[in-house]
């Protein structure tokens, strides 16, 4: 089974306190922070291990990153991963998750024939939840969001568990595809010092523009649809809404508030 | 010189903080009052590459070296100081094993040590005294094919959790009469003595080892006749100290985290405590002992893996560290105020911690004698 | 630019999703967003249903103020299947040229969304918080980054629909009243090609109580919960909405609650998504490590109590009336 894993570079969640925003240039001053697997990656690439336990293949891992985070790509790498691609050019930058998607998925089709494309859901920073899906519109493949559970045989199709509002579906879909995975899914392993040690000799290639297709001009700050107007820190403190009916006017205001928030 | 650590140090680095928050934390309160060490972890560690550090890879072991073991002991130990302490003689067992060994013995008892399938101890201090080697009484009397032991070991790290013993024993006289050998807890006439009931590193087993007519096959000789004080010695100065050091480091570690954490979050006069200059020395100062401690330590590591030795520089990391911590830790104590002195906070565990680390591996004093010495011989 | 053209299209669509027969809300809020936000663009505001016999849905629906409602009625649409919806819509949008699309960012949302915008080759904003139309029709979406610790503003400035979804609960629900807008039948454009998978089974699972730790939804009592017995209602509380029982230290001293139900500075740490105080005052050392719910709620007597100031929803009484009322309307609700 050949399957590749996307993962995204994050800055370290624990460090996030150290964020700075730079009050004239507009932008987020994230010197100093290190990066890591984005936490939901890390459960794609557990299921990708896992599926490979079974029936054996070959995992790939698949980034778009500046090159600076080539220590967390050996860190997939250690986790069990075989070799891992970096997606790296300046012209990349900027990219919104349209242009993410379209260069992830050239980059799948010079990498070949496949059997599926783990991620996870969404990252810890951007948390947009888009590239998966737009991953697969690009490569024309069925995709499923928020997976849950993931059984897959050799031959045919796999079965898949995805999570809805107060309940989960069971899917039937054939590969190739993309499942963008909940941290439900399983529990990553560990990297032991062994691994750490195994992994220094797995290869990591890196492909810039030229080494890719990319015709269509969505790619990069200037090509993106999407475009930042402003970044700014939100008001620290809560503002309460202090209701005044009675108890049970008040009870069903919250209840409806709970309702429509999905909490029951 | 290269202060950086390289990817494989910083990703061994992150990994064993990532096993020791999920693994280690749910059995701290237990051991912390219990005093007992958790067995079910020696495996686990084992998996993770811990207990085999130093350990070369043709016997089980990952050899990845002083430093990485300084940063695996420093990860544990900012979690719960008690498992590295456990874990640093169980390196100081493996080292002896490794440096002064024939292969007979290196093969039988490091994969075990290696895999988790056992703890090892190294025990030198008799009742008589820890920091008078030389006058110890444990004495092993060669009898046909076997040495006959007869004594006792205290305070001994990991006594009653594991089963291969480094002992050192009188077998002539004066200094040049110890010698070191390898006890299984097996063999006829070993036995368990008491468990110490420490005030801090609570989760680390100390305990007695006693020895009635203790029957060691003569081929469990460590090194040779008389080399015993010498195994002793550059033992805990290559191993023992740096160890120790590492422990200090990881509750420097902790407790510079949570006197941030108490000096952001607590609030007086309007505002975080962070903003009161007395606040604010006290964090300068945990912060400048936590920075200095490391490089000190680090340096240890680093050097011992270039071949180089390491005696003043090892008694300078281990009395600095120790002391380090014990000071950080009451200065954390002083920013929580009274919450300090309450159990429910982890500041008073950190400074008995801190505590119980400077007279383990060798007395401050001891090591003072060592720096004298090289105060006196060094080059200005 | 964008022109402003005057024409009798809908040129804000809000995609509104229903389950087992029942409008989804968040459709609604964004439709009341939507004809809020239209002002001087005069733009006209259409729903947008997919489905398999939904008449009375979109009959439902017109009593929200649309202009129109755009629906697709094919059995083909009755499962979702993300390929086949955004075939769909993006059949009906590339003929009838949205400005604007809004979608809930409900599970179905987050799933059509992306793959819709990559097909139309458009930008999307993701979790909106907030969302403004400009005179000359810019949509500007208020996405929350980084855990919600900083705010970005998007625009989508050269590509049509500007689209975002938005969380449920962020706006507000209109009120129905009587039906004034047309609707309009999209042609069916599906063939069984477009169901590009088969879901088996769709079950409800009960929601299940977790950890403190790791539980999204923690319900805290404090001293002014009195009595053993009244600590019940905290309890039933948590049970119901599927959490964990937290505490201030008098109720572990009064032993209604464990120690290790105890939150704060020398307790646990929690990161729920909902936090709901009872009867506790709200001091720092309880609240001061809890950031991260989307939605904090403080139930006490007094309406000076420090809770108040560190949430979004306060509810002022006595707790022995409110949580009992609080029960049984979240039971009602929620259909149990």
């Amino acid at each position: 089974m050949r399957i590749i894993v996307c993962l995204k570079p994050v800055p370290e969640p624990r460090q996030w306190h150290r964020l700075m925003l730079d009050p004239e240039t507009r932008t987020l001053l994230r010197e100093g922070i290190p990066a890591t697997v984005n936490p939901l990656d890390k459960h794609a690439l557990e299921a990708a291990l896992r599926l490979r336990e079974g029936m054996g293949g070959e995992i790939i891992i698949l980034s778009m990153a500046p090159r600076d985070t080539i220590p967390v790509l050996k860190e997939a790498l250690a986790m069990g991963a075989d070799r891992a691609v970096l997606l790296s050019d300046r012209a990349f930058a900027g990219s919104d998750t349209l242009g993410t998607a379209y260069v992830l998925s050239q980059a799948v089709r010079s990498l070949g024939e496949y059997d599926v494309i783990l991620c996870g859901n969404e990252t810890i920073d951007g948390g947009t939840a888009q590239v998966s899906a737009q991953v697969a519109e690009f490569l024309e493949v069925p995709n499923l969001m928020h997976v849950s559970g993931i059984e897959a045989a050799r031959e045919g199709p796999f079965q898949v568990k995805t999570r809805i509002e107060r309940g989960y579906r069971a899917i039937e879909i054939d590969p190739p595809m993309v499942l963008s995975v909940v941290k439900e899914v399983n529990v990553p392993r560990y990297v032991t010092m062994m691994n750490i040690l195994e992994a220094e000799d797995k290869e990591i290639r890196v492909w810039s523009s030229n080494d890719l297709d990319l015709t269509e001009p969505i790619v990069g700050l200037e090509n993106s649809p999407t475009r930042m107007a402003d970044l700014f820190l939100p008001e620290k403190r809560r503002k309460a809404q202090l209701l005044e009916q009675d108890a049970e006017g008040q009870a069903r205001v919250l209840a409806d508030r709970l309702h429509r928030l999905g909490f029951c | 010189m290269d202060f950086k650590f390289s990817d494989r140090e910083e990703l061994l680095r992150k990994s064993i903080r990532e096993w020791a928050e999920k693994e280690i934390t749910p059995r701290m309160e237990a051991m912390e009052e219990t005093g007992e060490f958790p067995n079910e972890l020696v495996k686990p560690m084992a998996d993770m590459g811990i207990n085999g550090v130093i350990t070369p890879k043709e016997y089980g072991g990952t050899g990845m070296g002083h430093l990485a073991r300084i940063i695996v002991l420093e990860e544990l130990g900012r979690v719960c100081p008690a498992i590295p302490m456990g874990m640093q003689v169980h390196h100081m067992c493996t080292y002896a094993l490794n440096t002064w060994g024939n292969e007979e013995q290196k093969k039988k008892y490091l994969p075990g040590l290696a895999k988790g399938e056992t703890m090892g101890v190294v025990a030198v201090t008799d009742p008589s005294g820890g920091s008078d080697v030389g006058g110890m009484q444990t004495a092993a009397k060669l009898e046909g094919d076997k040495y006959i032991v007869n004594g006792r070991k205290c305070f001994s790290t990991n006594a009653h959790v594991s089963d291969t013993w480094i002992v050192i024993a009188r077998t002539g006289e004066g200094r040049k009469g110890l010698s070191a050998f390898i006890i299984e807890q097996g063999f006829p006439g070993a036995k368990l003595g008491r468990k110490e009931d420490k005030v801090g590193l609570r989760g680390a087993n100390t305990g007695e080892l006693v020895f009635q007519d203790c029957e060691v096959p003569k081929e469990n000789l460590l090194g040779e006749e008389g080399n015993g004080m010498n195994i002793a010695v550059r033992d805990i100065i290559e191993c023992g100290r740096p160890g120790m050091a590492s422990v200090a480091l990881g509750i420097l570690g902790a407790t510079l985290a949570e006197a941030a954490k108490f000096a952001n979050e607590r609030t007086a006069y309007g505002n975080p405590i962070s903003k009161l200059q007395l606040i604010q020395d006290h964090l300068a100062s945990i912060f400048a002992d936590r920075e200095l401690a490391r490089l000190a330590t680090y340096r240890v590591g680093w050097m011992m893996d270039q071949g180089m030795r390491v005696d003043a520089e090892s008694a300078l990391a281990k009395s600095f560290s120790c002391e380090a911590a014990a000071r950080a830790a009451r200065r954390a104590i002083e920013i929580h105020g009274s919450y300090g002195i309450m159990k429910e906070y982890p500041v008073q565990r950190l400074l008995r911690d801190a505590l119980v680390t400077i007279p383990a591996g060798g007395t401050a004093e001891i090591a003072k004698l060592v720096l004298s010495r090289a105060a006196l011989t060094a080059e200005t | 630019m964008s022109r402003i053209m005057e024409t009798i299209e809908s040129r804000i669509w809000v995609f509104v999703e229903h389950r087992q027969g029942r409008l989804v809300e968040v459709g609604l809020e964004l439709i009341k967003k939507a004809l809020d936000l239209r002002g001087p663009t005069g733009w006209k505001v259409a729903a947008v249903l997919l489905g398999h016999g939904i008449s009375s849905l979109v009959e439902e629906t017109l009593r929200y103020g649309v202009d129109e409602v755009l629906a697709a009625d094919d059995p083909l649409l009755e499962e979702f299947c993300n390929q086949a919806y955004v075939r769909t819509l993006a059949e009906a949008a590339g003929k009838r040229r949205p400005e604007v699309l809004l979608l809930g960012a409900t599970a179905l949302g987050v799933d059509l969304a992306p793959r819709l915008a990559a097909r139309l080759r458009t930008g999307l904003s993701a979790h909106c918080i907030d969302l403004e139309l400009t005179d000359s029709g810019e949509l500007l979406a208020v996405v929350p980054g980084w855990g919600g610790s900083v705010m970005a503003r998007i625009s989508c400035p050269g590509t049509r629909p500007q689209m975002a979804t938005v969380k449920p609960g962020v706006f507000e629900m209109p009120r129905p009243g009587s039906p004034v807008g047309r609707t309009i039948h999209l042609k069916p454009v599906l063939d069984a090609k477009d169901i590009a998978y088969r879901v088996t089974a769709v079950y409800r699972e009960e929601v299940r109580q977790s950890g403190l730790d790791t539980a999204d939804v923690v319900v805290s009592g404090g001293w002014g919960v009195g009595t053993a017995e009244n600590w019940g209602l905290i309890r039933e509380l948590a049970s119901i909405l599927g959490g964990a029982v937290g505490a201030t230290r008098p109720p572990v001293d009064e032993g209604w609650a464990d120690e290790h139900q105890m939150i704060g500075t020398s307790g646990r740490t929690v990161k729920p998504k909902l936090y709901i105080g009872v009867a506790l005052s709200g001091h720092m050392h309880h609240l001061v490590g809890i950031k991260t719910p989307e939605l904090m709620v403080g139930i006490n007597k007094d309406p000076k109590a420090p809770i108040f100031d560190h949430c979004d929803l306060g509810l002022v009484g006595d707790f022995k009336e409110i949580v009992p009322a609080l029960i049984k309307a979240v039971k009602e609700i929620s259909g149990r």
